[in-house]
């Protein structure tokens, strides 16, 4: 019975294959965009994870801020620290700022780095060619570019390389270094690959408001960034005068992110469950639709001997395929979404566990749930109404 | 078979209240074939609605094969046009999407009998009415008289009571016609089941040795009479 209920509910379902088609579309696109916003946070989540393993959670930035804008750490406090404080090992102060660079006739705006020779170690920098900055850089003319901005500013004739002259305002650099693509940094202000590096005095000489403001440093070992924000608090707040010391932690960080991720995840799923929502109006429409037209079937069937859960179970039926159906096609549409997403932002494919019974669960108990009050419409017909009806 | 006793039916329309059926008295028996006539507003459809427990009187009763049927709840009262009637109607109200058999087979699906013996019972049915030829055929690729043998068959297949037939042969040509009500005399006959025919046509109700005239809520024998 069960059996030959389905096959008909599939039958009648096929008959009306147009209209059936357009229920579908509904939850297909609920599903689809539930499972494809989890595959997208999945891969969120992946990607922030990926970018922190290779900054390393270990990092701190500090920031120097004044009521007018950045403050100025005592470059004495910031190499004083490592000793000072046990929980930091490492720290190199830096300043940013940016301006036009060019050379044979390539003009391009790059961001600047004032920095002392750790912030390469401190901030994981690979050099692809030559050398980083050192202390006897300090008045030399010597910058270190970024991959991208090596590319900008090279010539088929004059590629950058060590050695290149390169100008940036009314100075003459020497290029004694390129560093390696790296990802995009979250914790850095700028862009590392866009980026030309400079000493400390030469960065004062180029850039329009020389601050040093800023300084990467890293945990020993697994020290608590809590207790090293303390301490680095004590020890460089009484030589910041009107100044205070922001700390920024990469788990902070990426408490933050997450939560970014989880709203935005948040958003999509809102979409998705609006547009199963709909789907189950369309499928409760044309189900309504259904019953109306089959009134004098159902009057039939009560006559013949139809109890009235046999027509609940036949309309349910189909509400049940239909939903069925619209979960298959979702989930192929969702997984398909997902790889879409990864192609437009280049990250690796990672798939939800959960999207799919996710998905399918959600828009088979959508389907479900509005298909059943036709249902019951259907079988509390006046069997002698029913009959009577064309 | 059939014993109603005092059947009274009536309607409320608004504040007015309408007696259609005036304390029916009507006892069939087995093997019977039985015509009922009656001009529009006799209360036929609602007397045929009753017979088929598809409506309750508002006073009276109805036993059918000495069981009390107006004590049911909906379902089942279901139950029991299931295993008690069979209906046959004049538009023949076959399932579009399902084929000969299937039809056929639908009041024993309903019961709960498993497929295999249903599909069968509604095969041999089918051979019975002259449709062996046409088992898998759809409603749409039959004619109209073979589409009324479907419903007889459907009719039939659950051995019921009472066979309940609507004016079976008003949407059909008057050769066609013969046939159908030769079926139902031959059915009559061979399975000794009780057949009521509704119809307008006196030819038809010339054929049943039984024949019942409703007027204005009031049934009358007409056979005594002929007799």
């Amino acid at each position: 019975m069960i059996w030959q209920t389905l096959v008909e509910a599939a039958g009648n379902l096929l008959a009306a294959w147009q209209r059936s088609l357009l229920a579908l579309i509904g939850i297909v696109v609920g599903a689809g965009a539930v499972i494809a916003m989890l595959h997208a946070g999945t891969m969120a989540r992946q990607e922030t994870i990926r970018q922190f393993r290779q900054m390393g959670t270990d990092t701190l930035i500090l920031r120097a801020d004044s009521p007018q804008g950045l403050g100025n750490f005592r470059l004495g406090d910031i190499e004083s620290t490592p000793a000072a404080v046990p929980t930091v090992s490492e720290i190199a102060p830096f300043m940013i700022g940016g301006g036009p660079v060019s050379h044979e006739g390539q003009n391009r705006n790059a961001g600047f780095i004032g920095a002392t020779g750790s912030f390469a170690d401190v901030a994981r920098l690979p050099i692809a060619q030559g050398r980083f900055l050192s202390p006897h850089d300090r008045f030399e003319l010597h910058a270190v570019l970024g991959s991208e901005i090596a590319e900008q500013l090279s010539t088929p004739f004059a590629p950058i390389r060590v050695g290149s002259q390169i100008r940036v305002s009314r100075y003459i650099f020497t290029v004694i270094g390129v560093i390696e693509p790296v990802m995009m940094n979250p914790m850095l202000p700028m862009d590392v690959n866009g980026t030309l590096f400079f000493s400390l005095s030469n960065a004062r000489r180029v850039m329009a408001a020389p601050q040093l403001a800023m300084a990467v440093a890293r945990l020993r070992g697994d020290a608590d960034p809590e207790i090293a924000t303390q301490q680095l608090q004590q020890h460089l707040g009484p030589g910041l005068r009107d100044s205070t010391l922001n700390v920024l932690s990469a788990r902070q960080l990426i408490a933050g992110m997450n939560s970014q991720v989880r709203l935005v995840a948040l958003l999509l799923g809102a979409v998705g469950s609006i547009a199963l929502v709909l789907g189950g109006v369309g499928v409760m429409n044309i189900m309504l639709m259904s019953v109306t037209e089959r009134r004098r079937e159902i009057g039939i069937r009560l006559a013949i001997g139809a109890r009235r859960r046999d027509v609940r179970r036949l309309f349910l039926s189909e509400a049940l395929i239909l939903s069925l159906l619209g979960a298959a096609l979702g989930v192929a549409l969702g997984y398909a979404g997902g790889v879409g997403f990864a192609w437009m932002s280049g990250w690796p494919v990672h798939f939800s566990p959960l999207a799919a019974p996710l998905g399918a669960g959600v828009s088979l108990a959508v389907g479900v749930f509005f298909g059943f009050y036709p249902a019951v419409m259907a079988a509390r017909l006046d069997p002698i109404e029913a009959l009577r009806s064309e | 078979m059939l014993e109603l006793r005092s059947i009274t039916r009536r309607f409320r329309i608004g504040p007015t209240e309408r007696t259609v059926l005036h304390g029916i008295d009507l006892d069939l028996a087995a093997g019977e074939l039985v015509s009922l006539m009656g001009g529009s507003g006799s209360g036929k459809t609602t007397f045929m609605n009753i017979v088929g427990l598809l409506d309750r009187p508002s006073s009276g009763s109805y036993r059918i094969r000495g069981e009390n049927v107006l004590a049911a709840e909906a379902d089942a009262q279901s139950l029991m046009r299931n295993k008690m009637i069979g209906f046959v109607f004049q538009q023949f109200f076959l399932m579009p999407r399902l084929n000969a058999w299937r039809n056929v087979a639908l009041p024993l699906m309903y019961r709960g009998t498993p497929e295999g013996e249903a599909r069968r019972r509604a095969e041999a049915m089918l051979e019975r009415v002259g449709l062996g030829q046409h088992l898998t055929h759809m409603p749409n690729m039959l004619s109209g008289g073979q589409k009324q043998r479907v419903a007889i068959a459907r009719a039939l297949v659950g051995e019921p009571a009472i066979v309940l037939a609507d004016e079976p042969t008003g949407a059909l040509d008057p050769l066609v016609s013969r046939e159908i009500m030769g079926l139902f005399e031959e059915m009559n006959r061979e399975l000794g089941v009780l057949v009521l025919i509704i119809t307008h046509d006196p030819g038809v109700a010339a054929r049943c040795r039984r024949r019942l005239m409703l007027t204005q809520g009031h049934l009358a024998d007409q056979s005594l009479v002929a007799a």
